[in-house]
């Protein structure tokens, strides 16, 4: 056994799973809220990497400017998203909203690859990129502050679901939207609310994986990442999210390790997740913490 | 005066069950379906090269889609992973047939039996599993199945794939697009039938029964799980057969050709075609055939020589099948076997319908 | 109903499609490219430079007066699209040679080629595609159709080795150094993965057990703490561009720093541009000059780059060098075919072996004298191998040596 690599391996899951733990929060909210699964949360954070990217290199904003309007611009993108393609599918079949959310991300997915190429394009430095050695582990200040960032985040949902009125009113809306309705809550307004602040959010984490590995493509599969997550957390658990986001983290590079002292397959970093998620269901079919639907007639 | 009124026709009214579940629905409908067929068989003797290939096209990809059709939209089953059972017919008759020597015309059928085989046991779990979790399960078993593939060095060749004989049958080789077209033709033919055929038995009724309230389904003496698990292996079966028949017609067979974005592809072609339709199937997958050649020949049309806009035509593409899904499920979302049968009803009853 | 209203769609869908049929004295060449998958990243300047190349050809007297027709098609790195795309071509383009692209689909090719006798010039240079009669024991299937021009990338990852071994050398240093081989599990990657790793083992390395990473470019600290605790000094990078500089980026933030190797298809002008710091010091085979350099050839692909910008003002990378040479040997070898009984598939063939040290007219100092023989497709097994610095906004090329792979028999066709 070889401690080090393991130890090192298990650091960087952890970091790794904070920033899927926030991707899989996104992807909840608009769950828990509007009973849409988004397979299309991983364009999310592709869009907004690369708007931020263009704002910052091609029109030479600073960081202070730029990332505001990239935010902005997110939170109406995913307003004229909800209102536009989401908003007539209410009502539609399940499998109906999930092509609908699959044809989104394949359009935009191509929309982006054709405006930015297939090339990786590096962010202009924010923050000036020191290591620090945490466990062994040689990790630059950009990954620390993702991490940071991802706890804030999560502290910030806590607070928004606790005591804001928006908070409480979509908690009452994901509850039961007749009901909510019927206290003066405008489901409409809470639904695009939902989508806005899962936008918002999701590009943020694509700006910092942006800012350490490089803008590309590779952001969206981290839309197709986030289903282990939720499987094993719960599709409409927020906390579960997160733990469902740091167990699989920490699982992808488990399975590295093992991968590398004993098996030598080569990919079991990238199909681990899928075992997990195919078992897990196989045993419990509602997920780990999902509520199971008590069916009436 | 009495029988002359009897005899006038407006609309269709059905007077017996067995009338009500005929394969097709009028008698002329028979007819015009047999002259298609009869018409497709003089295709090659005078369709070019470019025709060909797209109608064989439609044929395997047409049988696949039906095969999902009968999982998603007779037994209400959601599957994001048809791409990867289409890729194990093809990869099993490719093997079946360089590991046995058994011809090729019989390793079809043998490829669509193993996929059918794999699409049983896979549909054992399955059918615990209902809705989104099903979705997202089947989703998680196309990248295992992808990554499989591209492993698997003994039956697919590993990451580099593996040679498909030519369609061969008691000794004589059916290697051009002209011969080819026939063999696609057929098995065109017997599947649509077959699948057909499958929702006047009681079996089809199940299905049906299943996807409109599985409860009440299972009340009715329905045995759910069985039914699942069936319908799977049905539409691995037909899967089996569109990849064994796609593997063949290449001559190549290899892992980077059934990734999720064919499963997406398979999906659209039943919803643009229409849910729980047999005919939608094949409207829908001529669609999504034709959609990329449409688009190139728009871009060709606009920007010929514009290097951008060419070398982004596989973006377009992309983009067209996105928008396609989405404007379709919006505006249509019934499929265009839907919008067919308001034309023929509007004009069944033109100049009075309402 | 639903075979009548296919068949009408389908008619109607199709009329204007099909392709013209070339004219008589026009030569109807096939162009295979990658502008949109995952190696698009090097296909777009590669593929750019093929078409230019051709252009040029046509608006400069054509080959012997005879223009080509060629046909561009991306087929985003999947073979089975570029399966079909050949069978297409063969039945109403039916060229008589095409420019290829990647390993998985031109080795599927091999033999598709070899039977319909079209000569098919890959921008992959798999040693796989060298042996043209199967004679040597390591050959898995004869490919007499198949051409490339450079090292092969067995040969070159040979010389990449070669350099580390004078290099660890050279830094005084002792002991067994390490080599791994990095790369997806995809034929591209996967071809020198074993010649390399013998010859390697010849030199006095320890070979390490390969490390798998994405041909997509996304994260790979996994990897890279992996290849850190592997304690390896010399990594081959097996994947393209956009993938390596992904993975020299993870490798910089968790600290594992060996001396990358990256293959000819791994390294250019924009990856140290987008790596930064993270790829200072990579080496890197150069099969080109560079945009800036002053070599005599330089004037002429200028003028070939200004068929697509008239400006002159784009900066055109290491990999449309490369395009426009595999291009032009090509023409060459048509011009010597029609002067000897007409440009057809097999003519091509033995005016491409007949090749002695040649460099196409123009390009001195851009191609490379290439030599191809009936029984050994190695068209070139000098390895030039350089390192790149990166200094804030700039870099340099810093030639460290010339590298001769001996042509040994036994490695034809591995």
């Amino acid at each position: 056994m070889n401690f080090e690599l393991l130890t090192q391996l298990l650091v960087n899951g952890l970091i790794v799973g904070t920033l899927y733990g926030v991707v899989a929060m996104c992807f909840v909210l608009i769950y828990k809220s509007t009973r849409v699964v988004n397979f299309a949360q991983g364009e999310f954070l592709l869009i907004g990497a690369w708007t931020c990217w263009a704002l910052l290199v091609k029109f030479e904003l600073p960081f202070y400017v730029g990332f505001p309007i990239t935010l902005a611009f997110m939170m109406v993108f995913g307003i004229v998203l909800q209102v536009l393609v989401l908003r007539p599918m209410i009502g539609e079949p399940i499998i109906s909203v999930i092509m609908v959310t699959i044809g989104l991300s394949m359009f935009f997915q191509a929309l982006v690859a054709w405006i930015f190429g297939g090339y990786t394009k590096a962010f202009p430095k924010v923050f000036e990129t020191e290591s620090v050695n945490i466990a062994g582990l040689q990790i630059e200040t950009a990954y620390m502050m993702s991490l940071g960032v991802s706890v804030v985040i999560m502290v910030g949902f806590y607070i928004f679901f606790k005591y804001s009125r928006l908070g409480l009113a979509m908690r009452a809306t994901a509850f039961n939207q007749q009901i909510a309705q019927s206290l003066g809550i405008s489901v409409k307004h809470v639904f695009a609310a939902a989508w806005a602040i899962s936008a918002v959010v999701s590009a943020l984490a694509g700006v910092v994986i942006g800012m350490v590995n490089g803008v590309s493509s590779a952001l969206s599969f981290i839309g197709i990442k986030v289903f282990p997550v939720v499987i094993l957390g719960g599709l409409d658990s927020i906390i579960g999210a997160i733990v469902g986001g740091l167990v699989i983290g920490v699982l992808e590079n488990l399975a590295e390790f093992v991968d590398s002292q004993w098996l030598q397959l080569g990919n079991m970093y990238s199909i681990a997740p899928f075992y997990a998620l195919v078992i897990i269901l196989m045993i419990k079919p509602y997920g780990l913490f999902g509520t199971k639907d008590i069916e009436r007639i | 005066m009495a029988s002359a009124h009897s005899r006038m026709r407006c609309g269709e009214f059905r007077t017996t069950y067995q009338q009500d579940t005929t394969i097709f629905p009028t008698p002329l409908a028979r007819r015009v379906a047999v002259i298609g067929v009869l018409l497709l068989m003089t295709v090659p003797l005078f369709g070019s090269a470019y025709q060909l290939n797209l109608l064989i096209q439609i044929g395997y990809y047409g049988i696949a889609a039906l095969g999902l059709n009968i999982v998603v939209g007779f037994t209400g089953q959601i599957s994001l992973g048809h791409a990867a059972f289409f890729g194990l017919g093809a990869f099993s008759s490719a093997w079946i047939n360089s590991t046995t020597g058994i011809p090729v015309f019989f390793c079809i059928p043998l490829a669509g039996c193993l996929t059918m085989a794999v699409g049983l046991l896979v549909g054992i779990p399955a059918g615990r599993i209902k809705g989104l979790y099903l979705a997202i399960a089947t989703l998680a078993s196309q990248y295992i199945l992808e990554d499989f593939f591209a492993r698997a060095d003994w039956f697919t060749g590993g990451s580099a794939g593996a040679m498909a004989n030519p369609f061969s049958i008691f000794g004589f080789v059916m290697n051009n697009d002209r011969s080819y077209f026939y063999v696609v033709l057929f098995y065109v033919v017997i599947m649509f039938l077959a699948g057909a055929n499958l929702l006047r038995s009681r079996d089809g009724r199940a299905f049906v029964a299943v996807r409109d309230h599985y409860l009440s389904a299972e009340i009715m003496g329905i045995n759910l799980n069985k039914y699942r698990i069936l319908s799977f292996g049905i539409s691995s079966f037909y899967a089996g057969i569109g990849g064994a028949l796609f593997g063949h017609y290449l001559g190549f067979v290899s892992a980077e050709g059934f990734t999720i974005l064919l499963s997406i592809q398979f999906i659209a072609m039943i919803i643009i075609g229409g849910l729980g339709s047999v005919m939608g199937s094949m409207l829908g997958t001529v669609f999504m055939v034709l959609l990329p050649e449409v688009m190139e020949f728009g871009v060709h049309l606009v920007g010929s020589g514009s290097s951008t806009l060419t070398q982004a035509l596989a973006y377009i593409k992309e983009m067209a099948i996105g928008l396609a899904i989405i404007l379709f499920l919006i505006f249509e979302p019934d499929g265009l076997s839907h919008r067919w049968k308001m034309i023929k009803n509007y004009w069944k009853l033109y100049p009075f319908s309402y | 109903m639903r075979k009548t209203l296919l068949c009408g769609t389908a008619l109607l869908a199709m009329f204007g499609f099909a392709t013209m049929a070339s004219a008589a004295d026009s030569i109807p060449v096939g162009h295979l490219a990658c502008y949109t998958g995952p190696t698009s990243d090097v296909g777009i300047p590669y593929g750019n430079g093929v078409a230019d190349a051709m252009n040029y050809i046509n608006a400069n007297g054509g080959v012997n007066g005879k223009q080509l027709n060629y046909e561009t098609v991306d087929y985003s790195y999947k073979a089975p699209q570029a399966i079909a795309t050949y069978k297409r071509w063969v039945s109403d383009l039916k060229p008589v040679a095409i420019q290829g692209w990647g390993t998985a689909d031109t080795e599927a090719l091999v033999q598709f080629v070899a039977r319909d006798e079209i000569p098919y010039f890959s921008a992959s240079y798999s040693g796989h595609l060298t042996d043209p009669t199967g004679k040597s024991p390591r050959t898995k299937a004869p490919a007499p159709y198949n051409f490339f021009y450079g090292p092969s990338y067995s040969d070159t990852c040979r010389g990449l080795v070669q350099w580390a071994a004078d290099d660890w050398k050279a830094k005084g240093e002792t002991g067994k150094p390490k080599f791994i081989h990095m790369g997806a599990n995809h034929p591209y990657p996967n071809a020198p993965k074993e010649a390399c790793a013998a010859y390697a083992e010849e030199l006095g390395f320890e070979v390490l057990n390969p490390i798998v990473y994405d041909l997509k470019p996304g994260d790979a600290k996994a990897q890279c703490l992996t290849l850190k605790d592997s304690g390896a000094n010399y990594a081959y990078m097996g994947n393209t561009a956009g993938s390596n500089i992904s993975l020299l980026n993870s490798c910089g933030t968790v600290g594992a720093k060996p001396q990358f190797l990256a293959n000819v298809w791994g390294w250019d002008e924009n990856s140290i541009k987008a790596a930064q710091e993270s790829g200072d010091g990579v080496a890197v085979p150069l099969g080109s000059p560079s945009w800036k350099d002053d070599v005599p050839g330089m004037a002429t692909v200028r003028a070939i780059s200004k068929m697509s910008d008239p400006s002159g003002e784009t900066y055109r990378n290491l990999h449309y060098m490369r395009g426009v040479c595999a291009t032009f040997f090509m023409k060459d070898a048509m011009e010597m075919a029609d002067k000897h009984g007409g440009i057809t598939g097999p003519n091509i063939k033995k005016s491409m072996e007949m090749m002695v040290n040649h460099v196409p007219a123009g390009l001195d100092g851009v191609c490379k004298p290439s030599t191809w023989t009936n029984e050994d497709h190695r068209g070139t097994t000098e390895v030039s191998v350089y390192t790149t610095t990166y200094n804030g906004g700039d870099f340099k090329f810093n030639k460290q040596s010339t590298v001769d792979v001996p042509r040994r028999a036994d490695w034809l066709g591995w």
